[in-house]
């Protein structure tokens, strides 16, 4: 791929943006419910302290003119002010965002490494016991629901067998200078063994909730895929031509089975912020799948904005990173 | 295949002994809700200032019987309907090492109840909170003076509300740095904030000791105090149950018999201060006749969904007043559940063949309206729930004054200071903003009006009797029940316990 063509779609991604930017706004602003009101509650205000609240929150403006604020501040990387934690929504969204990735990238590796093996082991067994359990396990896996399933491993594991922790990221007992903000990576980098376990021992259970729908879905399509190269040509040459079983499977069909697996995942990493909103809930895990969720039920509009547009770009990103990821993989596809 | 099962079993155990053990000395509260900021003077939350709480002290506060007590004030005297004199207490020391000063008290209350106080022409959400306060002045040695536009007699009950901040600290801060950093005169000091996970603090080893006339005395009994953010019920009962946390926040009730069962854990109730009830709407076709709003009252049984929805944690209530409130009118006759009696009043009402309406409500008090609704069904008044989210409904119903589509709302209205001012008014008075029923009586209007200032106590006391008695015969709500706040607590706690205006204060716990 030239690097023009690479250019054009990394420019194509602008107006994108820029759609959803005016998406977001008009939505979260024609939602009913008034964000002062719902901050006020149940208190007494009088008139004037409640225009000053507005005022104060620039709400007492007209729409189109906080639109045009919102895209010209935005532009500069600029979010406005959280309604409620007086603090730049960048910031707010910048301490929450790292634990988001890790829990992501950990349930994508777990979903990785048992989803490859687990589907290529149904394909190359097909039809045996093996391949019946992994597709009703896989059934269940897309259709448990993760609310559901991380509760009965919290009862199973931290309640009854006592092993893990309930909730949250790391023990308090630790205290970790952050540097990369990954916590699995900076306890390492502090040389600290024994905090990186604890964290270990905090994002397994999120991790494997958060992973469980997408394990389903790409030992699926590991499977199929690799049913498919098997009945290939090259396949049966290789065989013809008496090369070991492991080497054909391995060497040659595994490389091509894996194509759509791989694109899958980068998609099916988009849809993991999905489920992070319900995960980090249950698991008390600091991340901004949570923030996202209280914001938009408080009606904090900066933060909601700001965050849904990071979301978009985010899957945006990832949907090309998949298309450049599958003309790399197989050469005969063009951008 | 034999070494896999060892493997993993070997490596769940090396993670089993990695999971964190509490000090003896940490205290775990397993909390809904991180706080928004640690700024006293910006922000509208409960659950942020009941973190807040424990690190900053108050010129007042409230014990767990939401008695009033002077905290950072040695006394207050009333010096006129509009005057107040609080005598600040001698050597009481930031968290940074500095002395509270008069200054320091002075400006906190500027920094809240001014126009524009906060700077950046930014004014505290906390504004309205202070009320009619209209200047704050050093009149002696140890004496402020607060004085107020109007009489409000609600002064001492909303202090207990604001908490003291250092002016110097301020000032270099800033509110950005208000907003991340604790720097209070309470019994715990911030350590490390680690947002939406936990609040670490430690106790602050020169703290002046807390209000006088609330016992223990001195610094607080744990080492370390964290609020550890769990919001999912079903996870915080887990942490409970697994000892990761000591004490939990909104226990709900249908886990109440799992926690009574555990040998770890108890069950702690207080009364709450949040009034449930159906408004109904007084200015639809429907129920602007008062005999219709009473087939309503007499058709729902308030005891059977307490005993059997709220696990008997609930007081029922026959006006909008909580039975711990002020001014609470002791002898309201209560609308017993009697269906015939119903039926008899829509029929006088022109409705012999019963009505047909809709009862809004949010998604988390579902069940509770739908066995509401099955009680009115029956009773001649068919009833549809519809389940919408929380400000949507807000907007619908709270229209102050302009005319509303929909016939009932379940709903509730809060009352952290348990003074009437704070429920009665905001629901009942004409046109104000949480009267969801459209409800319009001018004696009520005076009733409250005249109530808001007066000074007298049991002449105010006696007002809100006489509202609370017309609005029990006009029911322009139907009036249901305050639920308690339960809480689960580690057997190992001791010396705690619960306050109905939800603070969750730590300074007397202990750990065994």
């Amino acid at each position: 791929m030239s690097l023009a063509r690479l250019v054009e779609r990394l420019l194509q991604l602008i107006p994108v943006l820029l759609g959803v930017s005016v998406i977001v706004f008009v939505m979260i602003t024609l939602t009913p419910g008034d964000p002062v009101d719902i901050m006020i509650g149940d208190e007494i205000v009088t008139e004037e302290q409640e225009e000053a609240m507005r005022r104060d929150l620039g709400l007492d403006r007209p729409v189109h003119e906080r639109f045009l604020v919102f895209l010209g501040n935005a532009v500069q990387g600029d979010f406005g002010e959280s309604f409620y934690h007086g603090r730049p929504v960048a910031d707010v969204i910048a301490e929450r965002l790292p634990a988001t990735i890790e829990l992501t990238l950990v349930a994508m590796i777990i979903a990785l490494v048992t989803a490859i093996p687990l589907g290529v082991l149904a394909a190359i067994k097909r039809n045996s016991i093996l391949d019946r359990i992994a597709t009703v396990g896989s059934l269940l896996g897309v259709s448990l629901p993760g609310f559901w399933f991380g509760i009965l491993l919290i009862m199973l594991f931290a309640v009854q067998l006592d092993l893990l922790p309930v909730s949250g990221r790391i023990g308090y007992a630790f205290e970790i200078e952050p540097i990369t903000h990954f916590m699995l990576i900076d306890t390492l980098l502090r040389g600290r063994p024994d905090a990186f376990l604890d964290a270990l021992s905090h994002i397994i259970l999120p991790a494997i909730t958060l992973g469980l729908p997408m394990t389903a879905i790409l030992m699926r399509v590991t499977r199929a895929s690799m049913l498919e190269v098997l009945r290939q040509d090259y396949v049966t040459f290789a065989e013809a031509k008496g090369l070991a079983r492991h080497r054909i499977l391995f060497r040659h069909a595994l490389k091509n089975a894996l194509i759509p697996t791989v694109s899958v995942a980068a998609i099916e990493t988009g849809s993991l912020l999905g489920g992070n909103m319900i995960v980090e809930t249950v698991f008390g895990w600091p991340g901004l799948g949570r923030l996202v969720v209280e914001s938009i039920f408080v009606r904090n509009y900066p933060l909601v904005q700001a965050a849904v547009l990071l979301y978009a770009v985010t899957y945006v990103m990832l949907n090309f990173f998949a298309d450049i990821l599958y003309t790399v993989l197989n050469p005969r596809v063009k951008l | 295949m034999t070494r896999f099962p060892r493997l993993l079993a070997a490596s769940l155990l090396a993670l089993g002994t990695a999971a964190p053990v509490a000090s003896a000395q940490d205290l775990v509260v397993g909390f809904t809700r991180d706080a928004d900021t640690l700024d006293p003077a910006n922000h509208r939350n409960r659950e942020t200032q009941t973190i807040i709480r424990n690190m900053y002290d108050g010129i007042l506060t409230r014990d767990s019987s939401m008695e009033i007590h002077p905290e950072l004030a040695e006394s207050y005297t009333q010096v006129s309907p509009t005057e107040y004199d609080f005598v600040i207490r001698d050597g009481v020391r930031f968290h940074d090492g500095s002395a509270m000063t008069l200054e320091d008290v002075k400006f906190t209350l500027e920094r809240l109840f001014t126009e524009g106080g906060m700077g950046d022409g930014q004014t505290s959400p906390r504004q309205s909170l202070l009320g009619p306060l209209e200047s704050v002045e050093i009149t002696g040695e140890d004496t402020v003076r607060l004085t107020l536009a109007e009489p409000w007699p609600l002064l001492p009950a909303m202090l207990p509300f604001q908490e003291v901040v250092s002016k110097d600290h301020v000032e270099a801060v800033g509110n950005d740095g208000m907003a991340t950093e604790a720097n209070g005169t309470g019994p715990f000091r911030l350590v490390d904030w680690r947002k939406g996970d936990s609040i670490i603090m430690e106790r602050f080893d020169d703290y002046y000791g807390g209000a006088e006339g609330i016992e223990p005395v001195g610094p607080a009994c744990v080492e370390r105090a964290i609020f550890r953010i769990i919001p999912e019920s079903a996870s915080r009962v887990a942490a409970l149950l697994a000892g990761d946390v000591h004490i939990i926040n909104e226990l709900p009730a249908f886990a109440v018999p799992q926690v009574e069962a555990s040998d770890v854990a108890d069950v702690m109730t207080v009364n709450g201060t949040r009034s449930f009830f159906i408004a109904m709407n007084n200015q639809g076709e429907i129920f602007d006749d008062v005999r219709v709003r009473q087939a309503v009252a007499h058709a729902i049984e308030k005891d059977l969904i307490i005993d059997a929805i709220l696990g008997g944690n609930a007081a029922r209530i026959e006006g909008i007043l909580s039975p711990d409130a002020f001014g609470k009118n002791e002898d309201l006759p209560a609308y017993d559940h009697d269906p015939e009696k119903a039926r008899a009043l829509l029929a006088e009402a022109g409705y012999p063949d019963g009505i047909e309406v809709t009862m809004d409500v949010e998604g988390a008090f579902k069940d509770t309206a739908e066995a509401i609704a099955s009680m009115l069904t029956e009773a001649g008044i068919t009833t549809t729930v519809a389940v919408g989210e929380g400000a949507l409904l807000t907007e619908k119903w709270r229209t102050m004054g302009e005319p509303k589509e929909g016939d009932m709302y379940f709903s509730s209205w809060g009352n952290g200071s348990l003074d009437p001012e704070d429920i009665f008014v905001p629901t009942h008075m004409t046109d104000a903003r949480g009267n969801s029923a459209g409800y319009s009586n001018s004696e009520i209007d005076r009733l409250l009006d005249e109530a808001a200032t007066e000074v007298d106590r049991e002449v105010r006391a006696s007002m809100y009797q006489e509202a609370e008695a017309i609005v029990n015969a006009e029911v322009p709500y139907v009036y249901l029940w305050v639920p308690q706040d339960i809480y689960g607590v580690s057997r190992r706690v001791s010396g705690w316990s619960p306050s109905p205006d939800g603070r969750i204060n730590l300074h007397d716990a202990c750990l065994n």
